[in-house]
């Protein structure tokens, strides 16, 4: 016993000048099989949502009553082969999934985005300076974790894409997200609602994970020689602080990733989220829902990709939380 | 504990004026309302056209000529009702009943009407003897504005309520008494094959989509179960309308006992599945951790059968976190499952949030919204209070 936890170690060092923080990373991510094939499948997927406006056989829109409810893999009364059928007004499905993908993809990622970057500076910020800032952030944290996430979700939600109009988005940022999502400037501005409304309420978990990591990383006895050395704050928290606390702020990022990806979609499958004909997983979910009697296929096409890319995003944090956690050996 | 708990309840209620604030304002900022929808209403239908005493009407039944600030704690509060002590103040502007108009002509000839200040204000005397609800604070939530017209919120409510509260108390329940065990068992027989499947599929539940779930659920057992003509349950709503037949079990009399139990079983089984993931989680986390205390291992080395030290010295400690968890309890049972409702149809509060949301109905979003922050918050001050009973080491101060 006492001899292999002596060997390991020395392994261990023996093989560490020639690797990397981020190559170990890497090593170890790769023996999570699950997460590996994960990673690649939603690669995949994202690469495909990309290409949507290229790859489409049909458009978005157009809808045709000659061709409503044809079934998956077989060819319409037009003669077109239909990868997934037709959806109520005879859109192919196909074509709005792909579309799809890239809005409730692309909205999750960027919510996510918005969301854990505030969470992060203002945990960064309570966590080490502490004192009366830190009283502040903190009890902002408590109150709006009180809240019923879910239903001031939806209220803000319903308010901002009512009053979409009276948002004042700038012109050329609607167009650089209607560029992003592939949508007209329009549809943008109603994502780009949403978007915000998801980052308003995702920040608080990032913002007490960052503020914990810090107070712990902010002891170390090298924060105090950077500090001796005469470095500012800003560059103690940007070179020591900010890199040593952020291995959980990664996982905490891809969990986040699914948790507003989740969020997305109940918003719009609800009816307050991205509005029909934007597609989005969530909204075409709840179209599927009203003819599922009679075409059972139907809510099977825009469900799966939810569960698909929840389980994936789940074990990609999943094989993060193991490569990255410094305990673990090997 | 009393300077603890002063400190506490003025915090609960500092945090409740906030919610109540903000929610308000929230909602009055949203378009639509009594008097939109009436306008629609009217034009639809191609009726005689609204006029100004009309819109003048409504406003006074929902109080929207009272100027936003005081509208406010008419509803919070139900003040003011008229007059400051019974006289002072009689002509105190309060509110505008009609705006004044203004003409402004462009120098091509057109004009155009635009609104400008107030011609007739509201008057602390003329809100005498408007119906105005005691106060939100202190539950009365005033009336529905569209879903049930002129009724009391609360009303409303009421009839709801107890569609939530089977709801959610049979499935918290029944996810506790099978999750718990299976968090104990998984913990105690760690890395095991069964505590691998559980944590799989625990790790499944907790990250998909409640929708997916109810309605992957509605496929199996309702509609393709129909098809190939096996027995199937009835997929949405709490009460059938007509009668319907089920294969090997015959004819269901809609709104017989049998009805009701079939329609209930889905959402529940749904709900269950979902709440029993995060409970034999969390156990399981809170299991293994009093597992490698000390104790337990001093325990085991007195000899005490494994049996008598996993019950007695492990089960009992490692349930200490779990109160907290009812906190969240408290304002599940009363909020509902919005989306599991919503999925299956279910007349609980949940869907009446939705419903009032989509239609504009602000008195029940507001009165929905404000009572779930009260539970919450009673919820958390709950626990705390728990907490030092069930655990010594841990006072409130």
């Amino acid at each position: 016993m006492t001899a292999t936890t002596t060997v390991v170690p020395g392994d261990e060092t023996s093989r560490a000048p020639s690797e990397t923080q981020w190559q170990i990373v890497l090593r170890r991510f790769r023996k999570h099989k699950i997460a590996v094939v994960s990673l690649v499948l939603l690669v995949m997927l994202v690469i495909i949502s990309a290409l949507a406006p290229v790859i489409a056989p049909f458009p978005r829109d157009a809808p045709s009553l000659q061709t409503r409810f044809v079934p998956p893999f077989t060819v319409d009364s037009q003669g077109n082969f239909r990868l997934f059928g037709t959806d109520h007004l005879g859109r192919d499905f196909y074509t709005r999934l792909l579309y799809a993908s890239r809005v409730s993809l692309g909205t999750a990622f960027f919510a996510t985005l918005i969301a854990s970057t505030i969470g992060i500076l203002l945990g960064m910020i309570a966590g080490y300076f502490g004192g009366w800032v830190d009283i502040v952030i903190s009890r902002t944290l408590e109150v709006v974790a009180t809240f019923p996430t879910l239903l001031l979700l939806l209220i803000m939600s319903s308010i901002l894409v009512q009053n979409i109009n009276s948002i004042p988005i700038p012109d050329f940022f609607a167009n650089f997200l209607a560029w992003v999502f592939a949508v007209s400037p329009r549809e943008a501005r109603i994502i780009f609602a949403v978007i915000l409304v998801l980052s308003l309420f995702g920040w608080t978990g990032t913002a007490r994970l960052m503020r914990g990591m810090v107070l712990s990383v902010r002891e170390n006895v090298y924060i105090e020689s950077s500090r001796a050395l005469g470095a500012s704050n800003v560059r103690i928290l940007g070179r020591h602080v900010f890199p040593n606390a952020l291995p959980p702020m990664i996982v905490d990022f891809t969990l986040g990733i699914n948790a507003t990806l989740v969020a997305e979609s109940a918003l719009s499958f609800l009816g307050f989220g991205i509005q029909d004909p934007t597609p989005t997983w969530g909204n075409m979910l709840s179209f599927a829902q009203s003819y599922m009697f009679q075409h059972p296929w139907m809510p099977l096409i825009p469900s799966l990709p939810i569960l698909f890319c929840s389980i994936a995003i789940n074990y990609i944090g999943d094989g993060l939380r193991d490569a990255l956690d410094p305990r673990q050996r090997g | 504990m009393v300077a603890f708990l002063v400190r506490r309840i003025f915090q609960m209620f500092v945090v409740t004026i906030v919610a109540a604030l903000l929610s308000y304002g929230l909602l009055y900022l949203v378009p639509g309302g009594p008097v939109d929808a009436l306008l629609a209403e009217r034009q639809n239908s191609g009726q005689d056209r609204i006029n100004q005493a009309d819109i003048q009407r409504v406003q006074q039944r929902f109080d929207l000529d009272v100027y936003l600030p005081f509208r406010f704690t008419r509803w919070l509060i139900g003040w003011p009702s008229g007059p400051l002590f019974g006289s002072v103040g009689a002509d105190w502007a309060i509110g505008c009943q009609t705006p004044g108009q203004v003409r402004l002509v462009y120098p091509d000839g057109t004009f155009e009407l635009v609104e400008e200040g107030c011609a007739d204000y509201l008057t602390l005397a003329e809100l005498e003897g408007r119906r105005v609800s005691r106060g939100v604070f202190f539950g009365d939530f005033g009336v529905s504005q569209v879903i049930l017209r002129d009724r009391p919120v609360s009303d409303l409510i009421a009839t709801r309520l107890p569609y939530t509260l089977s709801l959610m108390g049979a499935s918290i329940l029944l996810a506790i008494l099978i999750g718990v065990p299976i968090g104990i068992y998984s913990a105690v027989k760690q890395y095991s094959r069964f505590d691998y499947t559980m944590t799989t599929i625990a790790f499944i539940g907790s990250s998909l989509p409640s929708f997916v779930f109810g309605i992957f659920a509605i496929l199996i057992f309702s509609v393709l179960a129909q098809r190939a003509g096996l027995p199937f349950l009835p997929p949405g709503d709490a009460v059938g309308v007509r009668d319907y037949t089920i294969p090997w079990i015959g004819t269901v009399q809609a709104g017989s006992f049998l009805d009701r139990f079939l329609r209930f079983l889905m959402p529940v089984s749904v709900l269950t599945f979902i709440n029993i993931a995060g409970w034999s989680r969390f156990v399981r986390g809170s299991m293994l951790e009093v597992l490698q205390q000390d104790y337990v291992r001093t325990a085991r080395a007195k000899g005490v059968r494994e049996q008598v030290v996993i019950t007695k010295h492990a089960l009992r400690n490692s349930l200490i976190p779990f109160v907290t968890l009812l906190a969240g309890v408290l304002a599940a049972l009363f909020g509902g499952a919005l989306i599991t409702e919503s999925v299956f149809n279910w007349p609980g509060l949940g869907r009446l949030f939705i419903d009032a949301l989509g239609r504009n109905d602000y008195n029940v979003v507001m009165a929905l919204l404000f009572i779930n922050v009260v539970l919450l918050l009673i919820g958390i001050l709950i626990t705390d209070i728990l907490y030092t009973i069930v655990d010594p080491r841990i006072r409130l101060g």
